[in-house]
């Protein structure tokens, strides 16, 4: 028997780069299918190939055995799919309305607006998600006022609102709330049980197990196996994934930097959506920042970076006041900053490595401050490279050229060679696959071990538990509570971000 | 995260900055790597210079004369105008953040009015009308920056507006009729003066390309300035002081679009209201052609510089033809304007929405 | 990504995200209003509006044309030829007879669809940057519009310039039931799917592209539309001048810009509207006419009207640090 969704032979290369090497894909109408894989392996090429939004260098694709030649987006939607990319693909100054129809907008003749029918059209499927947006879903207002769960509910409304028979949900879960993923997940089983076909990918292990019937694994651009998940445990489904590479372990928490020095001490810092913080990091502590998403992670290491504007309070670098304004005081006051996002906020992807790894520093090699040595920062750079062990072709290869996990260890290993003492980290590990971060945390630690004093927020409890000595949790901009020792793990840090949740601030 | 695998080899550049997120469409390159004329346009400074010593070739067949030792000399010295004046125009477009100078032209009148008022013909103002000059560019410039950084005024739109402010200021300051002429000593560096047999004015530029080259390639302000093209957050959070940068961009800007100005009143000798308004486009054109992309943090001042013999050799080319010799500018506005869309369209074109 | 950024609050907003917002638009179109009323004789009788309305709508109608390239994430510097060369085909075919207007007028107008397809094939299809394509090609109309019209001249019937100028009523001017044409336009558009469609593709093309809207021929159209309107404008300069002149519309390019910032329209394309637009065109018509009834003298004026502009510009990006405009 023919499978309802059949894939087979798609290939696809950037430039040199091969993001698909013969993937093939199978599935079954009313199956709710999860596609896994570490960063870089190719499941978003494989279901952007579906979605008709990449062109692949050959493919072939059956519906239902009939063959099918997508030739752009429009063509996939015709037969029936549907997807909520992993970036949103909301249009910000329209509103949800127009949002759920866009492209498929019911019109009168000539081609005028029919709003009557738009709204029914997008009715059932804002209701159905009412309770996941807390009321009433507000189908006139524009979508960049809503917060970013809101957005991505909106954006599954909007794959509903097409009517597919086949929904592919890429990442879909990432910026939910727990109470808005329950809603999900049964909005796919209600679909799965009406015989629409969803495939399913997720960076948590958990859901695609509560949700699936059956994985395929893909690796190095092909896929690997396809299993049933009941009969496949978590560490079976992450041996898959990474291959040879173990999952990381835990590692052994040493004790010692209590005695240490301090080295950051912020008191009663107010910004915008922070309200009176205090801590202190000594050297060679790594300190993390936890607590449910968006609740002034980000904008506490922007203020100590001198991006968002410090509206009270001190912080004080080995004993002396600094208040930077720019970041580029806060470099010459030894801060390191190191984003989530490389690739518009930590990388010049089109510019060589050595001009990446040499950006923050630069100026400090040369006497006057404005002649450069090719050599000296080449060797730097170098040095840079090798410390962080980034895998690269050449120096003088653009930053883009590298894999994910190469990039972001570029990331880091540019501040090196200015040995920054403090290292804020926001949310550094996201998106990086299993083997490369293993590989970051390590170099987390072994900046501390320098006697760097290092800030890592996260979004990701395990990744905390895993590198950091100390974890202070946030709730709407405060710090409610800080876990260290024996009782910072997964389940502590995830009772005490929803302790407060329940109790309020 | 998505997989970004497609940035390595994009000459042309895309749709929009790179830090105006989402815009150029998911992922995707220009699909596979180039054949023939394709790998050509992957070195855009070969490609320019390789039309351009063609273009040559077919104008010396049409007409001898234009093979001539002293005639390839004189098209170089008219290169060099434009080539100056579009040393600015490389570096603000480098830097990125839709930066564009749209002023050059304007900016290089006023110079050159400027000049030839204090000059006033004397070699004993000479330095006086150099340094005045200069100093009006540079505040052009200054304030093209203050609004581009502090009034989040768009380049675009800041620079076109300059133009009319300038064109006014000329128009106050001359009251319609510029005075004065240019210091002999200038005329001799432009038109006369040579050495080794080559004018002053074309070693004046062979130093000028070797200074810039090496601003943009071996110093720190150069190193920022393609940071700043190629992703002014990113620079931003390095540390880097992008608002003083933007602002020294211009002002270098105006600064080069003045010394070139007053490289064309040595050549031209005496001043009109529009001397050298005419240079805002072929500035452009010859950065574009040199194969720096209007993103920002892609290419460099060799090619604009070759990209300004190629443009000064067609314009001469189309004089061969006698095209445009009736009193009308406007066939060879119309050839000009329809080339370079030609040459972009060879290179300049942005990525398929559809990888 | 999956949170917006919070470093998104800092300096780098991207610079060409500035709007300004409704209230100042309002307020520069109250102060520009009231000093005019004080500065120009007989601002408020049937005749000072007409004359205002008549300079007003030309401007208006091809800031509505650049704010539909500029929604759809393009810009058009060649808007302003089209504008120049459409009037001068108009003009140099109807010749001063009006059974000829109907020719004339359907040539002035397929030669701003022409030019605006030029521009969208090279911008949408041909993938050039908006910017630098649509700038060289203002050198094409230009030189074209130089060829066809080489002097100022060639006559309009005086049907027509005459008519431009009626009052209907005793107070309506013919210009401003134009200008209320224009704007029902500018509804229509919004009311069809092109519109939509406009500020998707504008606001986030992947988005656009991926949820199956047509997005080069969006680009494309919005730049015939851009073409459409321009040759519109051109004949109500024609109208209000009574004569052709090959440089007629060229700095309108310059003025529809400014008229669409200082209107709210974000020049990244995506936010702002047709009807800030207009009330922009009404701000810079008043101001370079205050200009001249200030008395400024001549050789000063070219320089207080750019700087003006600029500084209107300017404060516009200022406001827009805080505050955004309104979407459709």
């Amino acid at each position: 028997m023919t499978p309802f969704l059949e894939m087979r032979g798609v290939h696809k290369r950037y430039g040199g780069v091969v993001a698909a090497d013969g993937a093939d894909f199978s599935a079954e109408r009313g199956e709710v299918h999860a596609l896994l894989g570490p960063n870089g392996s190719g499941k978003s090429t494989l279901l952007k190939v579906l979605t008709g939004v990449v062109a692949p260098d050959a493919a072939r694709v059956a519906i239902d055995g009939r063959p099918l030649s997508v030739r752009g987006p429009r063509d996939a939607l015709r037969a029936g799919v549907a997807a909520v990319y992993q970036e949103l693909s909301l249009v910000d100054e329209l509103s949800v309305l127009d949002n759920l129809v866009l492209g498929v907008e019911p019109a009168r003749r000539l081609g005028f607006l029919d709003r009557g029918r738009a709204r029914a059209a997008a009715r059932p499927a804002l209701d159905r998600f009412a309770e996941a947006f807390g009321g009433r879903p507000p189908a006139e207002a524009p979508v960049r006022d809503l917060a970013p769960g809101e957005r991505q509910l909106v954006e599954i409304c909007k794959a509903l609102v097409r009517e597919p028979s086949i929904l592919v949900l890429d990442e879909a879960t990432a910026s939910l709330r727990s109470g808005q993923v329950e809603v999900l997940l049964s909005v796919v089983r209600e679909l799965a049980d009406r015989g629409v076909l969803v495939v399913f990918t997720s960076h948590r292990l958990a859901e695609v197990q509560r949700i699936s019937q059956r994985a395929t694994i893909m690796r190095g651009g092909r896929t690997v196996a396809t299993v049933p998940i009941p009969q496949t445990d978590e560490g079976e489904l992450v041996r898959l994934m990474v291959g040879e590479l173990a999952a990381p372990k835990r590692e052994d928490r040493r004790g010692g930097p209590a005695e240490r020095q301090v080295r950051l001490k912020v008191s009663n810092l107010a910004a915008d959506r922070v309200h009176d913080v205090s801590f202190s990091v000594r050297a060679g502590e790594v300190l993390g920042v936890g607590g449910l998403q968006g609740q002034g992670q980000s904008e506490l290491l922007a203020t100590l970076f001198g991006v968002l504007r410090r509206r009270n309070g001190t912080v004080r670098v080995d004993g002396a006041d600094v208040h930077a304004s720019s970041p580029a005081q806060a470099v010459a006051a030894g801060f390191a900053y190191v984003p989530g996002n490389r690739a518009t906020e930590g990388l010049l992807l089109r510019r060589p490595l050595v001009e990446n790894l040499a950006l923050p520093s630069l100026g400090r090699r040369s006497r006057l401050r404005l002649p450069l040595s090719r050599a000296r920062e080449l060797a730097s750079a170098r040095e840079a490279a090798v410390r962080v062990n980034a895998r690269y072709g050449s120096l003088d290869e653009p930053a883009g050229s590298l894999s994910g996990g190469n990039q972001q260890k570029a990331v880091v290993g540019k501040w090196l060679p200015g040995r920054p003492r403090i290292v804020l980290m926001d949310d550094p590990l996201k998106g990086i696959d299993v083997g490369a971060k293993a590989e970051l945390f390590d170099l987390v630690r072994g900046l501390a071990a320098d006697g760097a004093a290092v800030v890592l927020s996260s979004s990701d409890d395990r990744e905390l538990t895993e590198v950091c000595d100390r974890v202070l949790v946030m709730f709407e901009g405060r710090v409610t509570g800080e876990l260290s020792g024996p009782e910072l793990t997964e389940d502590a840090l995830l009772a005490s971000a929803l302790q407060v949740h329940g109790n309020g601030p | 995260m998505t997989e970004r695998l497609d940035t390595g080899r994009r000459a042309g550049g895309a749709e929009s900055a790179p830090d105006t997120a989402g815009r150029g469409g998911p992922g995707g390159g220009r699909g596979g790597p180039g054949r023939g004329l394709g790998r050509l346009t992957g070195h855009p400074v070969l490609l320019a210079g390789a039309l351009a010593v063609a273009l040559w070739a077919v104008a010396a067949l049409i007409s001898p004369g234009f093979a001539s030792y002293p005639q390839v000399l004189n098209l170089l010295t008219v290169s060099a105008f434009l080539g100056v004046i579009a040393i600015g125009q490389t570096i603000v477009i480098l830097s990125g953040g839709e930066g564009i100078d749209l002023s050059v032209g304007a900016v290089a009148t006023l110079a050159a009015i400027v000049a030839s008022r204090v000059m006033e013909g004397s070699n004993a103002n000479l330095v006086q009308g150099i340094l005045f000059a200069l100093v009006a560019a540079a505040c052009v410039g200054l304030v093209n920056g203050v609004g581009i950084t502090f009034f989040r005024v768009p380049p675009l739109v800041m620079t076109l507006g300059m133009i009319g402010v300038v064109q006014g200021a000329i128009r106050l300051y001359t009251g319609g009729q510029p005075k004065g002429s240019v210091a002999p000593a200038l005329r001799e560096l432009v038109a006369g003066n040579t050495v080794l047999g080559i004018p002053g004015v074309l070693w004046l530029w062979l130093g000028l390309i070797l200074g810039v080259l090496w601003l943009l390639r071996r110093t720190t302000f150069g190193w920022r300035v393609y940071a700043m093209g190629a992703g002014r957050r990113t620079a931003y959070l390095s540390g880097v002081r992008v608002r003083r940068m933007v602002l020294g961009v211009y002002t270098l800007s105006s600064v080069f679009a003045g010394v070139g100005g007053l490289l064309l009143l040595g050549y031209t000798q005496s001043v009109f209201l529009r001397l050298a308004d005419g240079y805002m486009l072929p500035s452009i054109a010859a950065v574009v052609v040199g194969g720096t992309a209007l993103v920002g943090g892609v290419g460099g001042y060799l090619g604009t510089a070759v990209g300004a013999v190629l443009l000064t050799v067609l314009g001469s080319f189309l004089d061969i033809l006698q095209i445009g010799e009736s009193g009308s500018d406007a066939p060879r506005q119309i050839i000009y304007g329809a080339v370079l869309l030609a040459v972009l369209s060879v290179y300049g074109r942005g990525r398929r929405l559809r990888s | 990504m999956t949170r917006p950024s919070a470093l998104s609050a800092g300096p780098l907003r991207p610079l060409l995200g500035a709007r300004m917002p409704t209230v100042a638009t309002a307020v520069l179109l109250v102060a520009t209003v009231a000093a005019s009323a004080v500065l120009q004789d007989g601002f408020f009788t049937p005749y000072g509006l007409t004359s205002n309305f008549a300079a007003v709508l030309p401007v208006a109608i091809v800031t509505v044309g650049q704010v539909i390239v500029v929604l759809g994430g393009g810009i058009d510097l060649s808007i302003g030829t089209i504008v120049t060369l459409s009037s001068v085909v108009t003009v140099q075919l109807v010749a001063g007879q009006p059974d000829r207007l109907p020719l004339a007028l359907g040539a002035g107008l397929l030669v701003g669809v022409g030019c605006g397809l030029v521009n969208g094939l090279a911008v949408a299809v041909v993938r050039l940057q908006p910017i630098v394509a649509t700038f060289a090609s203002s050198f094409v109309f230009a030189g074209l519009a130089l060829l066809i019209l080489p002097t100022p001249g060639g006559e309009v019937p005086s049907l027509v310039t005459l008519g431009y100028r009626q009052v209907i009523a005793r107070a309506i001017p013919v210009p401003a039931v134009l200008l209320l044409l224009l704007w029902l336009a500018w509804r229509a558009v919004l009311a069809h799917r092109f519109g939509r469609h406009v500020y998707a593709v504008g606001g986030n093309e992947g988005a656009a592209y991926a949820s199956a809207v047509p997005v080069t021929a969006v680009r494309l159209l919005s730049y015939v539309a851009g073409g459409t309107f321009a040759a519109l404008a051109g004949f109500a300069l024609l109208a209000n001048s009574g004569s052709g002149d090959p440089f007629l519309g060229n700095s309108l390019t310059l003025t529809s810009i400014a008229a669409l910032v200082i209107g709210g329209t974000r020049l990244s394309g995506g936010a702002g509207g047709a009807g800030g637009a207009i009330v922009g065109a009404v701000v810079l018509v008043l101001i370079q006419s205050l200009v001249f009834f200030a008395r400024v003298p001549t050789t000063a004026r070219e320089l207080v009207t750019g700087a003006i502009i600029i500084v209107a510009i300017a404060l516009a990006g200022l406001l827009t640090a805080r505050g955004r405009g309104a979407g459709p």
